[in-house]
């Protein structure tokens, strides 16, 4: 979209680890973190190479909560300001100016109180304590305008609650003079855009965001880990726990890199597009747009916990699925492959110990059965890493390879929308896989390692659930690069032939 | 010892769609022969290392694109950033070698400002008696633009090692002379990491020697 560079500018980006970032698994481990990067340990260099740029602020719920309070205080007894900055969601933006012009010019009538209308709006939000908002009110008041800095701040990375707060600022009046229906929706709906949940809108945000690029980040960090594996003269063992150094070796950053550009070319030609329309076909072409990027805010990841694991053949089926719903062959589907060699690795090793003993009671080879366990919880720990590289650098392929067919394809079958749902639902499967793959390593690895001391043990734990909190980040962010491939579809298909779409639409519903 | 490379080549791959490209790449980075192979889809990455000479390796960063018409303006794209590319067609079909003009022409636009180092490549050799275009044909032509040409079969191995190894030596030899150079923001070529401690397998002799001292 158009304003989409309105929201990249104010960002304040910071570089740090992501935890329990759209994976939850990995927020369990927080704590064993800093062990990881005692030097001594194979898993320290592999922690601290690579932090993922993150957007800032905003995690914290209180802000939003205080946000529509500040808002509508200001709102109260501040004239309006019209110099409405569009930012990211122009959905809310344009709501919010519909709202305005649609109400007539009548003065606010700070009758009720705004503290009233605070109330009010506070409760059908099912916001609980009333002191504590009466709190805040005071505070909100007390700090105004500082406080409407702050509003600036927090909305710097999320569009959205600068549009929300605006939206809220400028029907201010006519909320309060027309009731109170119109607050307690927008407050309504602003709770659930925050509820919508961290993974949702940060990732929508997270990589565009970002002044570097997403295989710039990997970059670098491959450069450092060969950097640092050169001058430690360590060679073959040390490679295979790189995770950069692997997602390299299976093609993942020229996959990455090759799905930039042509994420980069589409965007341009999106915007061109964008700026030879006018009036009521602009309007329209947005709307549907809109409608594109609301199926970009990815679902929830952390409700899994209740399906632990499934059948084998349940990602697999998922994964088939999917793709026919999108109309790409699944013969692509490369990861599906990658991640079943995974499985079965995993079995052995599972199974693997047991059959030693067996054999150890008949052999009587009780230090070798110690050595192939001492070996194993090392070999466990490069697998995993190996795995998730390759799992992920399979589904950056993926994404690249929808990209060019999406771009290229045969005719449209299927709806753009629809293909975003279909995506989304893709990158969700694709990380819980990720997480649950993470799981089955670190159980094997805690099982293998009973013997072994914490600290040599907990490092490769964390290394792993780090990787595997890594790797969905980078898929959840290569998802987003497909945004402008799906636009330039939607917008062809209905430039192309409106007649076609209209029947395709029908026979696809 | 795997990730010690000098410099890093960027090729590409080119020609119609169905002359073998990803089958020679296939041969060349994987050392197998896939009867069956899928129609590619905009581009795929492969990689190898090449002993030029001893102790010295090239890596070999190659983008096999796809032939067919309608991914050309993604495909086109890449042609910049590559300082070789091997143009194939394939022996028993003469259209694919009437082709060879366009895709030169097509490279040619789209490289600017830079060069691209090319071998022209008769795939599918293994199938000579269904050929169609003579081996000295495929020599004039290539000679006409400055390139070398060579024969090739995926299916049964032949001179797969020897169009990538001798691609590459000629590139290096460029690079050497200072003809190619590594630039910023340009991918074509890259110069790789050399360990501090362990710089080529020369030194390594050396110290062995010592050691036996």
């Amino acid at each position: 979209m158009s304003d989409k560079d309105d929201s990249e500018t104010p960002v304040t980006t910071e570089v740090t680890p992501i935890l329990g970032d759209g994976n939850c698994e990995p927020a369990k481990n927080s704590k064993s973190f800093d062990q990881s990067t005692e030097p001594g340990s194979k898993s320290g260099p592999v922690a601290s190479t690579r932090k993922r740029p993150e957007a800032r602020c905003s995690n914290d719920p209180k802000a939003a909560e205080v946000l529509p309070v500040q808002a509508s205080q200001a709102a109260g007894k501040e004239p309006v300001s019209k110099e409405v900055p569009q930012t990211g969601w122009g959905y809310w933006g344009s709501w919010g100016k519909s709202l305005l012009s649609s109400a007539s010019a009548t003065v606010a009538t700070v009758g009720q109180g705004i503290s009233n209308v605070i109330e009010k709006a506070e409760t059908s939000l099912g916001i609980p304590s009333p002191s504590e908002i009466s709190t805040q009110v005071q505070y909100a008041s007390e700090v105004r305008d500082a406080g409407r800095n702050n509003i600036l701040c927090v909305s710097g990375p999320f569009g959205i609650f600068s549009t929300i707060s605006t939206a809220v600022q400028s029907t201010g009046k006519s909320v309060i003079s027309g009731g109170l229906d119109a607050l307690e929706f927008i407050g309504k709906k602003t709770m659930d855009v925050i509820a919508e949940g961290d993974p949702g809108y940060k990732k929508t945000k997270g990589l565009m965001n970002r002044n570097s690029t997403l295989s710039q980040v990997l970059r670098e960090a491959k450069k450092k880990e060969e950097l640092w594996t050169s001058s430690e003269v360590t060679m073959e063992t040390d490679k295979k726990t790189h995770y950069g150094l692997l997602f390299d070796e299976f093609q993942g950053l020229s996959h990455l890199e090759a799905l930039e550009m042509l994420s980069r070319e589409s965007e341009i030609k999106v915007k061109s597009i964008l700026n030879s329309l006018s009036g009521q076909e602009l309007e329209t072409l947005k709307l549907e747009l809109e409608q594109l990027k609301e199926a970009f805010s990815l679902a929830e990841f952390c409700e899994e916990e209740e399906e632990e694991k499934k059948g084998d053949e349940d990602f697999t089926k998922e994964i088939t699925d999917l793709f026919s719903s999108l109309r790409i062959s699944s013969r692509k589907v490369t990861g599906v492959k990658a991640r079943n060699t995974a499985y079965e690795w995993i079995g052995t090793s599972l199974t693997k110990p047991l059959a030693e003993k067996e054999e150890g009671e008949k052999y009587l080879e009780v230090e070798s059965t110690e050595q192939v366990n001492k070996n194993s919880i090392e070999d466990i720990h490069a697998f995993a890493i190996r795995s998730l590289a390759e799992l992920t650098a399979c589904s950056i392929e993926l994404f690249h390879k929808t990209a060019a067919l999406v771009l290229h394809g045969q005719k449209q079958e299927v709806t753009a929308v629809e293909r975003s749902r279909t995506l989304s639902q893709v990158t969700v499967v694709l990380c819980k896989e990720l997480s649950v793959l993470s799981k089955e390593f670190t159980t094997c690895l805690t099982t293998a390692g009973v013997k072994e001391n914490a600290d040599v043990l907990n490092p490769l734990i964390t290394a792993v659930f780090l990787e595997a909190s890594n790797s969905a980040s980078y898929i959840q962010d290569a998802f987003q690069l497909l945004l402008p491939m799906l636009e330039i579809s939607l917008i062809e298909s209905k430039t192309e032939s409106p007649q076609n779409l209209e029947g395709q639409r029908r026979f696809d519903l | 010892m795997e990730a010690i490379w000098l410099y890093q080549f960027r090729l590409i791959v080119i020609g119609d769609s169905t002359v073998g490209k990803s089958c020679l790449i296939r041969r060349f980075t994987e050392g197998r022969f896939a009867q069956v192979s899928d129609p590619t889809v905009g581009v795929d990455f492969f990689s190898r290392l090449v002993e030029i000479e001893p102790g010295k390796r090239i890596k070999l960063q190659i983008w096999d694109t796809a032939g067919q018409e309608r991914f050309r303006s993604i495909t086109r794209a890449y042609y910049r950033n590559s300082v070789g590319g091997l143009l194939l067609f394939d022996i028993t079909n003469r259209r694919s070698f009437q082709n060879v003009h366009e895709w030169l022409e097509e490279t040619k636009v789209h490289v600017q400002p830079y060069q691209i180092v090319f071998v022209l490549v008769g795939h599918k050799c293994d199938l000579d008696t269904q050929r169609q275009v003579t081996r000295h044909e495929a020599e004039k032509l290539a000679a006409a633009y400055g390139m070398k040409y060579i024969e090739t079969s995926a299916r049964d191995a032949i001179n797969v090692e020897k169009a990538f190894t001798d691609l590459t030596r000629d590139i290096y030899e460029l690079v050497k002379r200072g003809e190619i150079t590594i630039q910023e923001g340009w991918e074509g070529v890259k110069s790789g990491f050399v360990p501090n401690v362990v710089h080529s397998s020369e030194e390594v002799v050396k110290s062995e020697r010592r050691c036996l001292c």
